[in-house]
């Protein structure tokens, strides 16, 4: 028999985000709103984007180092490609008539994944948290030599955020990372990240984008699950753009694989394995 | 140098699924999906064998379709019936709506985000049980110094007990399924969980212990019931998308309490 826990919830609604200032004649309204105490009709005139972000996510402004590596983190995510299974998502369902509205809903669903997405770059950013004060060759070391060579007909992971791209090292993963690490300041997890993938090199792996964009939040503050979400904000203008584009171009646009390259695998050619199913 | 396996998908889907033929119909594994299932066998049947590519038997069919009915309370209350309703309030297309409640149950606390966890745990327990572990260790392993118990399909919130449980075993009776040794554990492990407390066998728990012992495995259990919660999210959904914009559940600006850092200045040596 059921019964209840008496479980006391909140009363409201509770938050230290934001705080609406309540209209004199309509208690539905509201006036203005504050940000962490700063009011948003001032922000909408001074702050820009990167810092408005920070705000909202530490709730204090990032001083003018951090400023500019979110600013270069932004840009640096701000698409995934037209490659990538998301931007492809977004791309497939514009091609094919879906509601604009839902390019960004479809978008960022797949690139939530854990592989190449901010499931990957939440796990990258734990696994930064957790050995950022060890040796990046000792912990190269061990984690190569608990790798399973049964896993490694596709891409590698050495950890989350390292490993390989299509069988090699991510050449643009690294390029992004210096570019990164070259914003004026301290950046110890980036700094990490980069020694890691020098230790992983010889054995074909480095950085992947996930791992230099969870390097980028651990050193801007974040925690990992914000971090996954801060790659999402910066990832989804290139998922719109493309969606939107494709959106224009109709369903032809996107490839159909022709019967010739669709290889069933027929179970009907093996009647032993129909008669198990059936 | 050997193809790698990129170059053998590149442009090619090789499937094991089954796919449409233009002209010749659409193949679900072995099956003609028009000459074969229509009419013949149900929908759960086919989503059974489209994810784990074997035709269940009609009453295991029927009763993993019982299952999704026991989790389609339409009641916006619950967590995620009340993001298909705020869809709804904000007039958004119910696809949107329901697939953003469906997200929202892939969650650790309840629905068929917590499948996984709660298939690993009894699969684990039932090893241990096999390997001659008694079931008072393995609760004592599995509780903390403070006396909270980690047993994922084990308590739910908000209500102790689960009615759905005894009607998802009445059910299974009557299809004459049989409980197997998943279910065996799990009914040992509740009977010794009710000496110590509230804590009992929730569906959740009950219904993986159900399927592990037909046969399914953890990650074919996690898919099956991806839209378990779908009707209940459809439901709210509908009502407030037939009620006026904007009307359900509205909140008056002192709904919200703020807790955060008092009015402040912009400090003007940060900006640009």
């Amino acid at each position: 028999m059921e019964k209840s826990r008496h479980t006391q919830f909140a009363q409201r609604i509770s938050t230290r985000i934001w705080q609406e200032l309540t209209d004199a004649d309509n208690p539905w309204l509201a006036t203005d709103a504050r940000c962490h105490g700063y009011a948003h009709s001032e922000m909408v005139a001074q702050l820009d984007y990167p810092q408005t972000l920070f705000l909202l996510l530490r709730g204090e402004l990032p001083d003018a180092q951090q400023h500019a590596l979110l600013d270069r983190f932004l840009v640096a995510f701000c698409n995934p490609g037209p490659r990538h299974g998301a931007t492809r998502a977004a791309m497939n369902a514009a091609a094919s008539g879906t509601r604009s509205q839902h390019l960004g809903a479809i978008g960022l669903a797949l690139l939530g994944g854990e592989h190449l997405g901010s499931g990957e770059v939440e796990q990258a950013a734990s696994f930064l948290a957790r050995h950022r004060d060890s040796d990046p060759a000792v912990v190269a070391t061990t984690r190569l030599a608990a790798e399973e060579p049964a896993e490694n007909i596709a891409d590698r992971r050495v950890a989350a955020g390292f490993g390989t791209l299509f069988g090699g090292i991510d050449p643009q993963a690294a390029k992004l990372a210096a570019l990164l690490r070259a914003t004026p300041g301290h950046w110890p997890a980036l700094e990490w990240g980069e020694g890691f993938a020098a230790a992983l090199r010889d054995a074909g792996c480095g950085w992947l984008a996930p791992g230099v964009a969870a390097a980028a939040c651990v050193d801007l503050g974040f925690a990992p699950r914000a971090a996954g979400a801060l790659y999402q904000i910066a990832s989804l203008p290139g998922l719109l753009a493309h969606g939107l584009e494709m959106s224009r171009q109709g369903l032809q646009a996107m490839p159909f694989v022709p019967d010739e390259n669709y290889e069933f695998l027929d179970p009907r050619a093996d009647e032993t394995a129909r008669g198990a199913n059936a | 140098m050997a193809e790698s396996i990129w170059d053998s998908r590149r442009h090619r889907v090789v499937t094991r699924k089954g796919g449409w033929r233009i002209g010749e119909g659409v193949r679900v594994g072995a099956y003609s999906l028009l000459d074969d299932m229509v009419g013949k066998h149900t929908f759960f049947e086919l989503l059974f064998l489209e994810v784990t590519d074997r035709m269940p038997s009609p009453a295991l069919a029927r009763w993993i379709e019982a299952c999704f009915l026991c989790l389609s309370f339409p009641d916006p209350r619950i967590w995620c019936n009340q993001v298909g309703a705020l869809g709804g309030t904000l007039r958004c297309a119910p696809g949107a709506a329901v697939m953003a409640g469906t997200l929202a149950s892939d969650s650790g606390m309840y629905g068929p985000g917590a499948a996984r966890s709660a298939c690993e745990f009894i699969a684990q327990v039932t090893r241990e049980v096999r390997a001659g572990e008694s079931i008072e260790a393995i609760v004592a392993q599995r509780t903390t110094r403070s006396g909270r118990l980690r047993a994922p399909g084990y308590s739910r919130p908000v209500a102790s007990g689960d009615d759905r449980v005894g009607a998802l075993c009445r059910f299974a009776a009557e299809l004459g399924m049989s409980e197997g040794e998943h279910v065996g554990v799990a009914w040992r492990l509740d009977a010794h969980l009710r000496t110590r407390g509230s804590d009992s066998l929730n569906m959740l728990g009950y219904v993986v212990a159900f399927v592990l012992d037909n046969g399914v495995s953890t990650e074919e259990c996690y898919r099956l019931f991806t839209l378990i919660v779908n009707a209940g999210v459809h439901a709210c959904y509908s009502e407030a998308a037939d009620e006026p914009a904007g009307t359900f559940l509205p909140l008056r600006v002192d709904d919200v309490e703020y807790t955060g850092a008092p009015p402040r200045a912009l400090p003007r040596e940060r900006i640009r």
